[in-house]
């Protein structure tokens, strides 16, 4: 099927010549094999087609590769392939590992991540595109096809990075995918660019939530024939997101859209909230928008939320604004909230108003406890455990480099040595070092 | 137990209907052989852009016709259960009886009220010897007929353009002329895949469209069509 380039033959790189082993699939704009450097790990390269092989596209790779990936997650232009022989130019880029699953299965259920995963993803997706909008580039294309996901970790990768352009540079390429375009650029008024991408985003960020589109309710339902006329009606000249408190117009119909109406109350309000002014100011104002870095606090603060139903053992989102803990979304018992530890949001800070919820598994990692490396998920610096000769007593146990000093309800102060654990009892002051907590219970 | 509520994405019917030209002239020199085999290479490629369209659920049909019009495959089959049976030749070309019936397919009922824009392919080598213009009108009538995706391929030079081009009803859009073998595998992969996708999910929404076209429809890649080109 692939026509550009001969398996077994090999390219020129810094690295020494690459073997062409296998083809990876075909695209709009060119063919991707797998390749290899002598006996090092495999990567991908892109080869374009003779008329996508422009002296444009050529320039834009330089840029993207000398600027470097903006952070982990993106499948990068790492380093521009030429050679004599062979008409065109390529580039390297990472190798995407299979555990990576396009959001396609996510959507047709063929991957069914917990929320865990599922909320870690999207945080990483916000934190990706923040890094990417910060280096002054803009994405353009944010969509079904370009992101992958890990169901067990909620590791991303972003793929097809060589349309990333300067914000502002607008070469006229592409507008982006239907379903994902902001409403302007769908009525012809305006480019895609840093401020459309967050339109994406919210989108992407909405289907993951809520296995639907915020725009599809009553308004699609009465569209007989989905054709482009409809469809520019319903994300371009006439948006109404589903959920508007001002607008009841294009509530989701219960057998049509269903999935919305599933999703929808589990959440807490506070990411609820952030959807609705994402699709309605944020439809019409461009300025309005969700940025990258809200969506990343909104989720670490979902991922804090998340406990399990002492019934069926489904996660349940935890709602600081709520009076109770609510019932659980899957079996419809009572709910009963695990420990609560509610950090300081800063050095000196007064408790979070956002807790975080112990459960049986529950880690704290580095974004926890050290305000200088929020959003790192990757050191665990604490997790919850029980006390060895008595299952019903929980703790929780340092597993960072510094001491932790408690202190009980008697006012005494106790240390916690690196590899120890504090017993949980209500009003337990535990100072972390950077930051202090208190727990609840 | 379920990890997360919900099934998945909402999805809307998208109706993909061959309409193929059996008549004895299609005997000659392979041509029916021919289709059959690029019908057969082009599945593979459907079944993949379906299965990566989360928004549409594709159904295929065909229509085969020679003397008569009839269905060779009457139910609307998902594309991975879709299978293609050989087809074969006989007698005339009754191009308008096979236009009423796919007409008659699109009414509502049996017709569900939402769905995506169908797919209409006709495929022919010669000229109808029936009622072709009743039998467009028949379908034109129907809205789902009128806001179909219509496509036409001519087999061979005796193909005449001027029905297919009516079929297609926009002056922006003609017949795809394939000469040989080659030219009908990479028209009928067009159509089941290239086709399919922009009917589900058009890829330039404010790229403007022609005036009277409801689905962009992409531009066939070009190929070798020279006059060496035999059947
Ligand atoms: N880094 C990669 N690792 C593995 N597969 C890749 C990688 N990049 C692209 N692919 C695959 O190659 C094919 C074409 O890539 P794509 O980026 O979609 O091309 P285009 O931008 O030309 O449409 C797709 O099937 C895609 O999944």
């Amino acid at each position: 099927m692939h026509q550009l380039l001969t398996l077994g033959s090999q390219l020129p790189t810094a690295a020494g010549p690459c073997t062409i082993e296998r083809f990876l699939g075909g695209g709009g704009q060119g063919e991707v094999y797998q390749v290899s450097v002598a006996s090092q790990p495999p990567s991908a390269l892109k080869w374009y087609f003779p008329q996508q092989a422009t002296a444009d596209q050529r320039q834009a790779l330089q840029t993207l590769i000398r600027k470097g990936p903006p952070g982990p997650g993106f499948l990068w232009p790492l380093e521009l392939i030429e050679a004599p022989q062979t008409p065109g130019f390529g580039y390297l880029m990472p190798l995407r590992e299979p555990r990576f699953h396009g959001i396609v299965d996510l959507m047709k259920r063929r991957i069914e991540p917990d929320f865990r995963a599922l909320t870690l993803a999207g945080l990483h997706l916000s934190q990706a595109f923040l890094a990417l909008h910060a280096k002054g580039l803009c994405y353009r294309d944010i969509s079904f096809g370009n992101v992958f996901l890990d169901p067990d970790s909620g590791a991303i990768a972003i793929c097809d990075n060589d349309n990333v352009t300067i914000d502002g540079s607008d070469p006229g390429g592409i507008l982006g995918t239907p379903r994902f375009i902001a409403p302007e650029v769908v009525r012809g008024e305006a480019r895609p660019g840093t401020q459309t991408d967050l339109f994406s985003l919210a989108v992407l960020l909405f289907y993951l939530f809520h296995i639907h589109h915020p725009l599809e309710g009553r308004q699609e339902a009465e569209i007989k024939c989905f054709d482009l006329p409809a469809m520019t009606r319903l994300y371009g000249t006439d948006p109404c997101f589903i959920f508007d408190p001002a607008d009841d117009r294009n509530r989701p119909v219960p057998g049509l859209h269903d999935n919305a109406i599933a999703h929808w109350g589990i959440y807490p309000e506070f990411l609820r909230e952030h959807f609705t002014r994402g699709f309605t100011s944020g439809l019409r104002d461009p300025q309005a928008r969700i940025r990258e870095s809200e969506w990343r606090l909104a989720l670490a603060r979902l991922l804090d939320g998340i406990h399990y139903c002492g019934q069926c053992g489904a996660e349940n989102f935890h709602d600081p604004a709520a009076g109770s803990a609510g019932t659980c979304w899957s079996c419809g018992q009572p709910l009963r909230l695990p420990w609560r530890l509610r950090l300081a949001d800063a050095l000196g800070g007064a408790p979070s108003r956002y807790p975080v919820l112990l459960n049986h598994d529950t880690r704290l990692y580095a974004h926890h406890l050290d305000p200088d490396r929020r959003y790192d998920f990757v050191t665990p610096l604490a997790e919850v455990n029980r006390h060895p000769s008595d299952p019903n007593r929980w703790g929780l146990k340092n597993l960072g480099p510094d001491k932790w000093v408690i202190t009980g309800a008697d006012g005494q102060l106790r240390d916690v040595e690196p590899g120890r654990s504090a017993g949980l009892v209500s009003g337990l002051r535990i100072d972390f070092g950077p930051l202090r907590g208190v727990l609840e219970g | 137990m379920p990890k997360r509520p919900g099934s998945e994405l909402a999805s809307r019917p998208l109706h993909f209907i061959w309409i193929a030209d059996c008549s004895g002239s299609m005997s000659v020199d392979g041509k029916i052989q021919s289709l059959n085999t690029a019908i057969r290479e082009a599945l593979p490629h459907m079944r993949a852009v379906a299965d990566e369209n989360p928004n549409a659920e594709v159904l295929v049909r065909a229509v085969a016709f020679a003397s008569s019009a009839h269905w060779h495959v009457s139910q609307p089959l998902r594309v991975a259960d879709f299978q293609w049976t050989d087809l074969q030749t006989e007698g005339l070309t009754a191009m308008g009886e096979a236009l009423n019936l796919v007409a008659q397919q699109l009414r509502m009922p049996p017709m569900t009220d939402r769905a995506l824009p169908p797919v209409l392919v006709l495929i022919s080598d010669g000229q109808p010897t029936d009622d072709f213009a009743a039998g467009l009108d028949a379908l034109m009538r129907e809205p789902w007929g009128k806001k179909a995706v219509r496509v036409a391929i001519a087999i061979g030079e005796d193909a005449d353009h001027e029905p297919l081009q009516r079929f297609i009803g926009h002056p922006e859009l003609q017949p795809l002329q394939a000469n040989n073998p080659e030219a009908l595998v990479r028209h009928i992969k067009w159509v089941s895949t290239a086709v399919l996708k922009s009917a589900s999910s058009p890829a330039s929404q404010a790229a403007g469209l022609p005036a009277g076209l409801n689905v962009p429809i992409p531009t066939p890649t070009a190929g070798p069509s020279s006059a060496a080109d035999v059947w």
